[in-house]
């Protein structure tokens, strides 16, 4: 089996012993390679052959049809995908009432993740303008102790800065 | 063996899932891994079976072989399918002591080799005499045809472990023989 001169075996030794014990080693292992092609193992029967080409055109046979089910859920997938996108793209427009309601909110607070902070901020807003509108209502039905035009005036123009403020946040 | 273009022609045809290609191969290698397999387990049953198990895995594993020595690649699997096919039957034996010492029970006259009543030649009776890791060194060497080089690097150890343990190896086997 094994080409003889496949390793110079006495090199190879050398390498690791003194000559002298690399040849002996070699004529070991040259003696024992002709022991063991003198003494061959059993072969393996046509029948048994037979057996395992049949075993692996099976095995073959059985992957290529997984591999041809496999494409097939592929192109079914991807049908899917292409359709879901075409219906998306066709009712895109239809949404547009949506956008209206989110572009009331500032740019900054709809794009921000701080959700925390920026539901600081809107009830600071909200409890402001809260309170505007009900000084408003306040001196349109003269409750108020300083009501008059200037403090109507003045309370508008602050009701002005807040909501400017709010959109610049 | 098909060496170079004919042998690179049939792996090919493996790896695109050619049933011919695959015969081809098994043709081509299946007299040293069974010889291979024969010589470490003494059984013909279990070494057909080990066969079929390798070429099984070929099938499987055939489109990751990457090119350089395909008998280095081939007896590493079947170096791998031989250690699985221990340790299986270490666990077995395990698992029926157990079973012998809950019982109770004396010997049940399981038999010795794998279950199988083989005619064993003079060569397997005195290969049974050496260790499982030398008697594997041996065979490698023997059936897959790889230099010194290639079979340390498979076995993970330095080539002169190799050298040494094969020459303690034979020298031991051929006393056994004349003997």
């Amino acid at each position: 089996m094994k080409k003889p001169d496949r390793d110079n075996l006495r090199a190879l030794f050398e390498r690791f012993m003194s000559p002298a014990e690399a040849e002996s080693a070699a004529e070991d292992v040259q003696a024992g390679d002709e022991m063991l092609r003198a003494h061959p193992a059993p072969e393996p029967d046509h029948e048994m052959m037979l057996g395992i080409k049949l075993q692996m055109a099976a095995r073959l046979s059985g992957r290529h049809r997984t591999v041809h089910h496999l494409y097939r859920l592929a192109a079914g997938v991807a049908a899917v995908v292409v359709l879901s996108l075409i219906a998306f793209h066709s009712r895109a427009p239809q949404s547009n009432p949506g956008l209206s309601h989110a572009a009331l909110i500032p740019t900054l607070i709809w794009e921000s993740d701080d959700i925390s902070a920026d539901d600081i901020k809107l009830a600071y807003f909200t409890s402001e303008i809260r309170q505007i509108e009900a000084q408003v209502q306040a001196l349109e039905a003269g409750e108020s102790q300083d009501a008059g035009v200037g403090t109507l005036d003045e309370v508008e123009m602050e009701l002005a800065q807040i909501n400017t403020a709010f959109w610049k946040e | 063996m098909g060496e170079g273009v004919e042998l690179t022609r049939i792996i090919a045809g493996c790896k695109s899932g050619d049933a011919d290609s695959f015969a081809q191969l098994l043709d081509a290698y299946a007299r040293r891994c069974y010889g291979y397999f024969y010589r470490l387990t003494g059984d013909r049953d279990l070494s057909e079976e080990l066969l079929s198990v390798l070429f099984m895995k070929l099938v499987e594993k055939v489109g990751s072989y990457q090119g350089g020595s395909f008998e280095s690649w081939l007896f590493r699997i079947a170096a791998n399918i031989f250690h699985d096919h221990l340790r299986a039957r270490k666990r077995r034996k395990k698992l029926l002591d157990a079973q012998r010492t809950e019982l109770g029970s004396v010997p049940t006259g399981l038999p010795k080799s794998d279950g199988k009543d083989e005619k064993l030649d003079r060569l397997q009776m005195q290969l049974g005499r050496l260790d499982t890791d030398t008697r594997e060194l041996i065979m490698l060497r023997f059936y897959s045809n790889l230099s010194f080089k290639e079979i340390a690097e498979l076995r993970s150890e330095p080539i002169g472990t190799t050298l040494s343990k094969l020459h303690r190896g034979l020298k031991k086997l051929r006393g056994f023989m004349e003997s």
